[in-house]
């Protein structure tokens, strides 16, 4: 009964992506349930090391936080909640970016203070089936050993993102993408112990936490932007998203319409689109002329989950023409 | 697409295995650089500056400091043809002076709960003995932070020296 509203509003290949996604997030957290652990125990004391493990941790919150709205999204609209649980989406992006922002900050400053005080690591050996083994190999073993999987995790959710438009799930391939550097940077710091420079690792550590603090950023203020109703974007914010422009073709090609504004808001998976129409003169259309426009307009693509049309006689203010005309 | 899916995952797995597998192997044996090359600086006729705190039997103090752990420091300094240097104090004071670079190890019968973890470097664990009370004692012995080198050489020392 409930799981039913995401599922209605998608067609059959989104709900064969959304399979794949929810997917693709588990398989993300098994990952990281064995890696967290393990990165943790050859941490030591370098400082390179717990930026990435932090970082390791941190990126279980976008997979946690796409599987609860997936969840949460899925109930259907009630009187209590008139517009559905799509925004769920946004409140999980905003609780994302920020455990991103704050971690990163405190990473940074904490990283730069180690550097300045001039603190040196030290990093001593195990001993491995009778061998004494420098622990520094083996955190460069291990953290060269969890770079493969993030970089084809975010590539297959780049790709599902796009499809799906969904901004969770492009804020968690982006950091994928990023988590390969993270690991890249901790190699580089403790190999930089490894032959006698000190403050490589510290310097690592702030290429990392530097890192984390832009993806903080970056979701911040694409889910503050996304929940305080900008214009409607594709997945990666990059340009207005053209099924808003298809409205707008397709309402101006009917007979009875003079003029087209519309304002339209992202709800996180689905749009909601209110559409003004100005008639033409003596053709105030009839209501089966307008229930059959609002189908049409929803069938353009399954994005469109909410379209409403009203006849006016003058545009509200804020509502946009088609993009290219004024 | 979901059998491409698995061989990815399968690829990145055994990659993954490869590079842990190798990186270790080569990383057998192979000690790391001194941030201040301490083990160049000891060897053939070199000063090892040793601070020392009293804790019988691992450390005594007299004329000349005597116990386990000093016996052990002798027998290190002698294969690194190394000169030895005591200096005796409290653990504070001898900690300061290690992290300021003024000394190379501290000894006093320290074990992993030692709080100086921030300010120096901490050995593996290199004996284990029950102490009166039942406890388990797990000793160590501390070396100026970032020589690395040195404390892994003095750590393959201590697994075969002094487990005894």
């Amino acid at each position: 009964m409930t799981r039913t509203a995401l599922r209605q509003g998608l067609d059959e290949a989104g709900r064969k992506a959304l399979r794949r996604a929810v997917r693709m997030e588990w398989a993300t957290i098994a990952f990281l349930a064995v890696t967290i652990p393990v990165v943790g125990i050859v941490t030591g004391s370098s400082q390179a090391m717990r930026a990435a493990w932090i970082e390791d941790m941190l990126s279980l919150a976008p997979p946690i936080a796409f599987l609860v709205a997936v969840r949460v999204m899925s109930r259907v609209a009630n009187p209590r909640y008139p517009y559905g649980y799509f925004r769920s989406v946004g409140v999980a992006h905003l609780v994302a970016g920020v455990a991103l922002l704050t971690m990163g900050a405190f990473l940074l400053i904490e990283s730069a203070s180690t550097l300045v005080r001039g603190e040196r690591p030290p990093i001593g050996s195990v001993e491995v089936f009778g061998q004494s083994v420098w622990l520094g190999w083996f955190m460069m073993a291990v953290m060269a050993a969890t770079i493969p999987l993030p970089i084809w995790f975010g590539r297959v959710k780049m790709r599902l993102a796009r499809q799906l438009h969904n901004k969770v799930l492009y804020a968690d391939a982006d950091m994928n993408k990023a988590d390969w550097m993270t690991a890249v940077g901790s190699i580089v710091g403790v190999g930089g112990i490894g032959v006698g420079l000190w403050w490589a690792d510290a310097a690592a550590a702030i290429f990392i936490s530097g890192s984390i603090l832009w993806d903080g950023v970056k979701n911040t203020k694409g889910s503050i932007t996304d929940l305080m109703d900008t214009r409607a974007t594709t997945f990666d914010d990059a340009e207005p998203h053209p099924d808003i422009d298809r409205i707008h073709d397709h309402l101006s090609s009917l007979r009875w319409v003079d003029e087209v504004r519309t304002r339209t808001r992202d709800q996180g998976q689905f749009f909601h689109v209110e559409a003004f129409v100005r008639p033409r003169k003596g053709r105030m259309p009839r209501l089966t002329q307008l229930e059959k426009a609002r189908a049409e307009c929803r069938d353009l693509d399954w994005k469109m989950h909410d379209v409403v049309i009203v006849p006016v006689e003058e545009f509200p203010e804020t509502a946009s023409a088609r993009s290219g005309e004024s | 697409m979901a059998r491409r899916a698995r061989a990815a995952a399968a690829a990145s797995l055994i990659v993954g295995l490869a590079l842990v597998v190798g990186l270790t192997l080569a990383g057998c044996g192979v000690r790391p650089a001194d941030a201040d090359s301490t083990l160049e600086r000891i060897a053939e006729g070199g000063v090892l500056r040793v601070g020392v705190t009293e804790n019988p039997p691992w450390t005594e103090l007299g004329d000349q400091p005597s116990g386990t752990e000093v016996a052990l420091i002798e027998e290190f300094a002698s294969r690194h043809g190394a000169e030895l240097r005591w200096r005796e104090g409290t653990e504070e004071v001898l900690v300061d002076a290690l992290h300021a670079g003024e000394l190379d190890i501290v000894v006093g019968g320290l074990t992993d709960t030692t709080p100086w973890v921030d300010e120096a470097a901490v050995t593996d664990v290199y004996r284990e003995v029950t102490s009166a009370s039942g406890e388990i004692e797990k000793h160590v012995m501390l070396t100026r932070a970032g020589e690395n080198g040195f404390l892994m050489d003095l750590e393959v020392f201590l697994r075969a020296e002094g487990r005894r």
